[in-house]
Parts: C-alpha cells; structure tokens; sequence
C-alpha cells in the first residue's frame, strides 16, 4: 500500500517535472541547444504567478516588497476585485496571466542572448557561445530576480486546501488531482499541436532540417520565437502547480527542479517530446521510490544514476532518435 | 497537371523576357572564391540543364538563388525583379522552389506531412487536394506510402518526395539538385519522365545534374560551369555532341 | 571600443583609487573588520547581523570607546560565497590592517575566513557558526555561540526531560553537514539517556515533496519527531504534515528553524512545536530585554536572534580589547581566551578551552504564529 501511494505521487509529481522538461526538448529540437536559462524562466514564473494570484486575491502579505498594499487596493482593485472570494477561479486567472508573462519572457530571453548569435562563429563555437551566453542568462535572472524580489523565500497563499475524492486511489489533495488533471490536458494540447497545426508541422520540420524548412518558406526566427514562447508558458504552467502544492519561491528555486527536468529530458531522448513526458514520469516515479529505501537521503544520486545506466544501454534516451539519414 | 499557383499568373513577363536571370553572380566562403560571375538566363516554359564537376558551384549556385548563401557580387532577377532583398521565404512565395541536393526531406514525419509541409506558404485548402493528386498520379509511389515516415523510403521514392514536396508550392520555376544522385537507373528513368511531365504542364526547371547524358537529353539549353564560371552554354543537343564535354563529361 | 588612451585614463583612475582607499592610520581609532553575507542567497545572515553590530559600536562609542580610542568596524560583503569570503577576509587583514575580525554566519564560510585569519595570526570571532570544525584546532578562531553537538544533546535532554517523550522519530537533510550532524548529536544523547529512536530518515536537501517521507514517518507512530534542519524546507513539512495528519506540536527543531519566515509560512502548522535557540524575544535575563528595547528604539523594528548574536559577539570583542594590555592582534586573543562571565544579550558566556562560549541553550515554543520563550537548559 505504502508503494502505491508512492508511485501516486510520484505521477504527479512526474508530471510537474515533465512540464518543465518539454521546454528544454523542444528547444533542443529547434535550436540544438540546451537552453540553460529555461530553469530560470520556471522560476520568474513562480514570482509572477505569486504576485497576480496575491493580487487576485486581494492578500498581498505574501508579496510585501514587491507589490505594495496601497498599490494593490488602488490601481488594482478594479481590475482584479471580480476575482476576490473565488479562489479556484483566481487560481486558473493567475496561472493564465503567468503563463503570458513568461511566453513574453521566453521569447525575450530569445531575442537578447541567442537570436544575435545565430549563424555565426566557426565550428565548435556555433554551439559552445550559445551555450555560453545560456548560462549567462541563467545567472542573469536569478540575481535579477534576488534584486527585484530579494532572497526571502515567500510561500504561495493556500487557496486550494480541501481533498477530493477520486474513485480507486480514495482522497487525494485538491493542489494534487489539479496537478494530474492539468498536466493531462495540457499533454493531449500539446500532442495536438504538435502533430496537427501548421506551427507544429513547422516546428518538427525546423527540428529535422533547418535549410530544408527554410525552403518550404519556415520563418524560422517566427516558429523559434513561439517554442520559446509554448516552452516557457509551460514551464509557468508547472510553476504556480509546484508552488500551490509544495513550494515556496525563492531565486534559486529554478535549480533543484530545473536539474531533474533536464534529466528527464535526457532520459527520454533530448529533442523527444513524449520522450520528455515519460522521462519526467519515470524520475517522479523513482524518485519517490527512493524515498522508501534506506537511500531516502540520496534521491538524486539515484535519479542521476538511472540515467547513466540508461544512457549507457541508449545513447539518445529512450525514446530519442537514432536514425542516420539515408542518402 | 495543375502546377502553378493561381495567383501568380498574375506576374506579369513581358514577351522574350527571361523568367530568372542572373548577371555576374559571385559567392565567397570565407575567402574561397566559389563563383567567380555566373551570367545564366531561364525562359518560361524551359528546362534548363547545368552540369559540371564536383565542387564547381552547381549547388552554390541554386543556393544564391533561393538566398541560402549571401552575395558577394552581382544580381539575381526573378521576372526583371531583383531579389537581393528578399529572404528565401519570399522568394518561395514567389514562386521559387528547390528540391535540395541529398533530398533533405524530413524523416520523422510522415510523407503526407512532408508533402503538405510544401504549401506551408499558401495553405490553400482547394490548390493542396489538386496538388496532392497530381504529385501522386505523378509519383503512384507516393501515394501508397502516405502514411509512412519519411525516414522509411527508398532513396528514390525520397528523390520523388523532395520534387512533390517542392511541387506543393506550386512554384513557376522549380530547382532540381542533382535528382539522379544515388538512385537506382530504373527509378531514374522514371524521375526524369516526370521532370518532364513537370515542365510540360508550364512549370520552368533549372536542372542540375551530374549524369550529363541524361541531363542533357531532358532539358532544351544547357550551362557547363566550371570551378565557378561558366566554360560553355548551349543548345542542349549541340552540346551532347561537342567532343569537348564528350570527352570531359560524357566518358565518350 | 576602448581606445587605448581611455584605456591608459582608467588604469591610472583605479590606481588613485587604489590609493584612496587605503586611506591614513588614525591614532585614536582601533579598526575591526567585519565579512558578512550583505547580499546573495544569505543576504539577511549578513544584514540582520551588521545591524546588531552597528549597535554595539554606537554604544561602545557613545561610552568613551575601548582604551580612550573609537572602534571602527570595516564591513565587507561576501556575497554569500566562499570564495569571497576568502578574499575579503584576506583584503581586511592585509589592506585594511584590522587588529581583529568578526563573521560570519554560515559555518562553510566562517571555516574558510578562519583559516586565513588563522595564518595571518588575527583573532576571529564568529557570531553564529555552529560547526564544531570552525573553532576546533584553531589558535586563533572563537565563536560566541553553541555548537552543533551542544545543541543536539540539549535537544534530546528537552525531548526526555521536559516533554516526557521516550518514542522519538528523526527526520533530517543527509547532504547537510549541520543538519546531519545535529541529527547525530541528538541520536547520541538520546540513546545515552535511555530513549528510543523509532524511524530515522534522511531526505535530500532541497526537496520539496515530502508526502512519502512523512507518510513513513507518521506510520512509526513516534510520539515527537526532531527535525534539525532549515525554516524554509521546515515551512513545507509543517504544510504537508498537516495533510498526512501530523501536528504540528510533536515537532521539535534546532535553531535552524530562527526566522519569522517560519511562522508567515506555516505559523498555524506548527502551533505548539519547540526548537533550541540562542535568544528569544522574551527571554527573561536583564541584558536581553536591555538590548531588545535599545534595538527597537533605534531601528523601529524586532531584532532576530542573529541581531543579537551579532550584538553579543562585537561587544565580547570590545570587552576582549579593553583588558587586553595593548591592541595587538596576540594580546587581543589571549583577552578573548579568558573571556569569564561575560554578560551578553544571549546569555552569559564563558570561553572555553575548545574556543566555544559555554552559555545557556533558550528552548522557544511556537505559540499564536509568536516565538515565544520556553525554558532555558545548560549545555554540557
């Protein structure tokens, strides 16, 4: 019984790090490149996802220095009141509103730190300045986010207490079956848009082949700007979850998550997209196996561990490709 | 066959004009002079035959078409309209489309979604059904695979994919990189009955190619380059029976 | 671009610089120097603590000074780094020439500062490092606190003695020296006393899902749980544990747990659990409540325990400097060594030979989303 509560939260906490995964795949895909700064668009998103949910609310205790009371019942009182009273309502707003704002973050990223360097340099340095200019950015917005928020660590307003029921697994947290229920939906979303829409078609011809999507008339600087975007409305997508359920925000917050999605991405083959998906399943699930056994202490080690081991039998990840083209 | 897309008939060419155009064309990589002044002129409803040696810039040239590769010197006119502002998409929404050298079709989608990837541009519902219908009464091949992944074909069903796939533009000039290359004689053959069928139906082809008899035996007027000049232009019959390219390109 | 006339102009701008900053000796002032965390991921360590020393130089000051002569303290940022830390540390014994230093918080960056303060022969004083290697073969390291293994055994002592609890579950962060070595101080002391160690686990420091952990944890059936570890992950167990149907009460902490983070976060969650501590707002010695009006009076809010620890350890300096015979770097140290009953804001303190102030160990209790004072018990 102990392991089945603890494969349970392990898929929900999977799907919260498959979340964040999906943006370094598909980033990867595009671009070749590990977007090093994706950990920290997760964590821009958890600060901007506490400020629209306290202002929604109308209880900005959890943002004292960063929105001011008197600021909030003012300017905001209007724009925001309708919300007040209905916190699940407010919850979904927030996560909308957080989801826009780190898109445009995303993409800002984008446009200052690799857009300049693309198609230039020589050989090894096409990927190693981006690369470069990746954790640049990285370490950019975390002390950004230390001035603008300082390092206090700030929890999330609880507004989803209370469980629900759910027929064969019992109760189960509300913060947890919304967790489950998003990451579902947005995962089907996401498989639609990518295997049916023009910009996913676009997007995985990108991915293939550059010039050759070029030729079929890709704006490749428009379909890299909005994987940027889907990647990092996503990765807010898992921030405010993560934080309603367990998570306080703090500037290095992006790290600890942001190192086992990329691990997950890995495991279930960079540039995959439900590679990633299952990668992130497969590291909450033994994750939280872990946690049973005497190694409770070392989760990562494991985690880390399980991707050598993979690696080591896979190269390119479970689901990754290893296809040469025919020529 | 019903090849180009309506609302490009309305470019208007004035009589005798050149559909493509290119005066002095020279491209650099790093310092290597790769053309050294390309003059070449495409007429509408041609098919045009460029041949050469390895590495005498066949391929840099339909890259300077399409704007892969930037400009060192001189001009590149579609229908008397010079495009060096133009990024590559524009000029496929022009009506350039190049079927590139070594196919480059993507492997891990499905040759429908390849295929439908070719009219990314005008995403006309009603000219992609009749397009699709074409390339496959062109390519029956095709059409038996529609579901399959790219990645699976033979490299001449490839081949075929990569000038369906430029075909979904409805392009009025098509650009062929060695089309032959690596495809068994018998599905060679049968590619190059197309080609002509392609240029039958009012499409103009710039072909370029590396088996000089059959190149030459499928287009009207032929190109030699030659480590980035152009040695000789031609009737292409007149130029099969030159004992020079006989010699140098036709082992005869 | 940088011509290389502009280039010239600003090599001889930062030398004037350079120069301006090492500025002339003043006779009548007696310099100490200060490495603290003012900013990065510690940056209220460093500031909660500088404000606790600025009071106690006002003071001092305000009082004549130390031998006749005002103290003045040189504060470097460390940026919460170790690396920094060396630096500064380096920058202020060599540069700036202080007689002797004060910092810092985190035990890692206290044992790198020391080891420099060590060999460039300096007297160090930490305020608030715990690690029990920061002082330990160091001639010339101090710290005005308890240790780690001081804390851990008080912590089984108030479990057992106070509480009455004999079944005790351990929960800590295994890659955390503090935490882990809290955790087997506290096991030590236990065992020694005669309680019983239910379930004993360790979880990954910088975790945040905890449900399965305390799942185990709940079902061991302990009667208090002791959690030596942080406030902010502590803020997520206390959350979660309400969820798994843990109280809050049965958890003990370290001081770890010192910050109003930890009731803003899950002040409800924790009603009625304890941790040992330096100070408490409301402890009843005279010093304390002197130095908590003082405090207020001047910055219009609450000092922490880490103001007050500043506080303490600038004023044990000061005390040192006066009865030391001259202001030399050696002279200073032997005074800090015989520091005896020295009535500070936490408690009164006595050298000892290991370099550590031997002074009571404050037991809070969370109560009403307050701190608030519970007991008081002396280490061993």
């Amino acid at each position: 019984m102990n392991i089945l509560e603890a494969v349970f939260t392990g898929i929900t906490q999977g799907a919260m790090i498959a979340l964040v995964a999906l943006g370094y795949t598909m980033v990867y895909g595009v671009l070749k490149l590990i977007n090093f700064a994706h950990s920290e668009v997760f964590m821009m998103a958890a600060y901007f996802g506490l400020v629209f949910l306290s202002l929604l609310i109308g209880d900005v205790s959890a943002v004292n220095g960063i929105v001011s009371p008197e600021a909030a019942s003012s300017t905001f009182a209007g724009v925001f009141g309708a919300l007040r009273g209905h916190p699940l309502a407010a919850a979904a707003a927030a996560t909308v509103l957080a989801m826009l704002a780190a898109s445009a973050l995303g993409i800002g990223v984008e446009r200052v730190a690799y857009k300049p360097l693309r198609g230039r340099g020589k050989g090894a340095l096409v990927r190693v300045t981006p690369l470069v200019t990746a954790l640049g950015m990285s370490v950019l917005l975390q002390n950004l986010a230390q001035l603008l928020f300082t390092a206090r660590f700030r929890p999330y307003p609880q507004v989803l207490s209370g469980e629900v029921q759910v027929p064969g697994l019992g109760a189960i947290t509300s913060s947890r079956a919304l967790i489950l229920g998003a990451s579902i939906i947005v995962m089907i979303g996401l498989e639609l848009i990518v295997k049916r829409t023009w910009f996913g078609k676009a997007m995985r011809a990108l991915s293939a082949n550059e010039e050759a999507a070029r030729l079929m008339g890709v704006r490749t600087s428009r379909v890299i700007s909005m994987t940027f975007a889907l990647g990092s409305s996503l990765a807010a997508l898992g921030a405010v979850l993560f934080c309603l359920d367990q998570s306080q925000v703090y500037p290095t917050m992006g790290v600890v998550i942001g190192t086992r999605a990329f691990v997950a991405a890995v495991l279930g083959g960079i540039g995959s997209i439900t590679g990633a998906m299952l990668g992130g399943l497969l590291i909450g699930i033994i994750g939280e196996l872990v946690k049973l056994t005497d190694y409770s202490g070392g989760v990562d080690v494991l985690v880390f561990l399980v991707l050598i081991l993979v690696l080591l039998v896979r190269p390119a990840g479970l689901l990754g490709s290893t296809r040469t083209e025919k020529v | 066959m019903r090849v180009a897309h309506p609302t490009r008939a309305s470019l208007a060419l004035a009589d005798g004009a050149p559909l493509l155009e290119l005066t002095d064309v020279k491209v650099s990589y790093g310092g290597i002079k790769a053309l050294k002044g390309v003059d070449l002129r495409v007429f509408p409803g041609e098919i045009v035959a460029m041949i050469g040696a390895n590495g005498a810039g066949k391929t840099t040239t339909l890259k300077s078409i399409m704007g892969l590769v930037p400009l060192a010197g001189g001009a590149v006119k579609l229908a008397g309209r010079p495009l060096a502002q133009d990024t590559t998409e524009q000029r496929v929404a022009e009506g350039i489309s190049l079927a590139p050298e070594g196919r480059a079709i993507f492997p891990n989608l499905t040759v429908l979604e390849n295929l439908e990837l070719g009219a990314y541009l005008h995403r006309d519902a009603k000219a992609m059904k009749e397009t699709l219908e074409d390339v496959t009464e062109l390519f029956p091949r095709l059409g038996e695979r529609m579901k399959q992944e790219g990645g699976t074909l033979s490299g001449g069903e490839q081949q075929m994919l990569a000038i369906g796939r430029a075909l979904m533009a409805r392009p009025r000039l098509l650009l062929l990189d060695e089309p032959s290359l690596g495809i068994a004689p018998k599905l060679v053959q049968q590619i190059f009955r197309a080609i002509a069928e392609i240029a039958r139906s009012g499409v103009t082809i710039l072909l370029v190619e590396q088996n000089t008899r059959i190149a030459l035996s499928t287009s009207q007027r032929a190109y030699v380059l030659r480590t980035g000049e152009i040695a000789l232009e031609g009737d292409a019959k007149e130029l099969a029976s030159n004992p020079e390219i006989q010699a140098a390109y036709l082992g005869g | 671009m940088v011509s290389r006339r502009d280039f010239g102009l600003g090599v001889a701008l930062a030398a004037l610089l350079l120069a301006g900053g090492c500025e002339k000796d003043d006779p009548n002032e007696i310099k100490v120097g200060a490495y603290l965390s003012l900013s990065g991921a510690d940056s209220t360590f460093g500031t909660d603590t500088r404000e606790g020393i600025e009071l106690a130089v006002e003071e001092t000051n305000a009082a004549g000074g130390v031998k006749g002569k005002r103290i003045r303290v040189i504060y470097e940022d460390d940026k919460s780094t170790t690396h920094e830390a060396v630096q500064k540390v380096r920058q202020l014994v060599d540069r700036n020439k202080v007689v002797a230093l004060l910092g810092e918080v985190a035990s890692s960056r206290s044992l790198a500062g020391g080891l420099i303060a060590n060999t460039s022969k300096v007297p160090m004083i930490t305020p608030s490092s715990t690690a029990v290697s920061v002082t330990k073969n160091r001639h010339w390291v101090f710290r005005s606190c308890f240790t780690d293994d001081q804390q851990g055994a008080v912590g089984a002592r108030f479990i057992l003695e106070h509480l009455g609890r004999r079944r005790v579950g351990v929960f800590f962060a295994a890659q955390d020296p503090y935490s882990s070595g809290l955790a087997r101080a506290f096991r030590a002391e236990l065992k020694r006393l005669g309680g019983e160690i239910v379930v004993d686990k360790g979880y990954q420091k910088g975790e945040t899902n905890f449900r399965t952990y305390l799942a185990e944890l709940k079902a061991a059936n302990p009667e208090v749980l002791f959690v030596p570890n942080y406030y902010n992950e502590m803020v997520l167990i206390a959350r979660q544990a309400r969820e798994v149907g843990i109280p809050g009460a049965m958890f003990v902490g370290g001081d770890g747990w010192d910050s109003s983070n930890l009731v803003e976060g899950a002040g409800a969650e924790l009603e009625g659990a304890h941790f040992t501590n330096h100070y408490a707002p409301d402890v009843p010695w005279e010093n304390s409540k002197k130095f908590v009006t003082a405090f207020a009076a001047r910055y219009k809010h609450e000092p922490t325990s880490l103001t007050a620890q500043g506080y303490d350890a600038a004023k044990l300096l000061f005390d040192a400097i006066e009865r030391a015979p001259e202001t030399t770097p050696a002279a200073i140290r032997d005074a800090i060594a015989a520091t005896k009953d020295f009535k500070g804001a936490t408690g009164t303190m006595t050298m000892d030979d290991q370099h550590n102030a031997n002074k009571p160990i404050v037991v809070v209790r969370i109560q009403d989303k307050k701190f608030v004072y519970a007991t008081q018990i002396l280490a061993e």
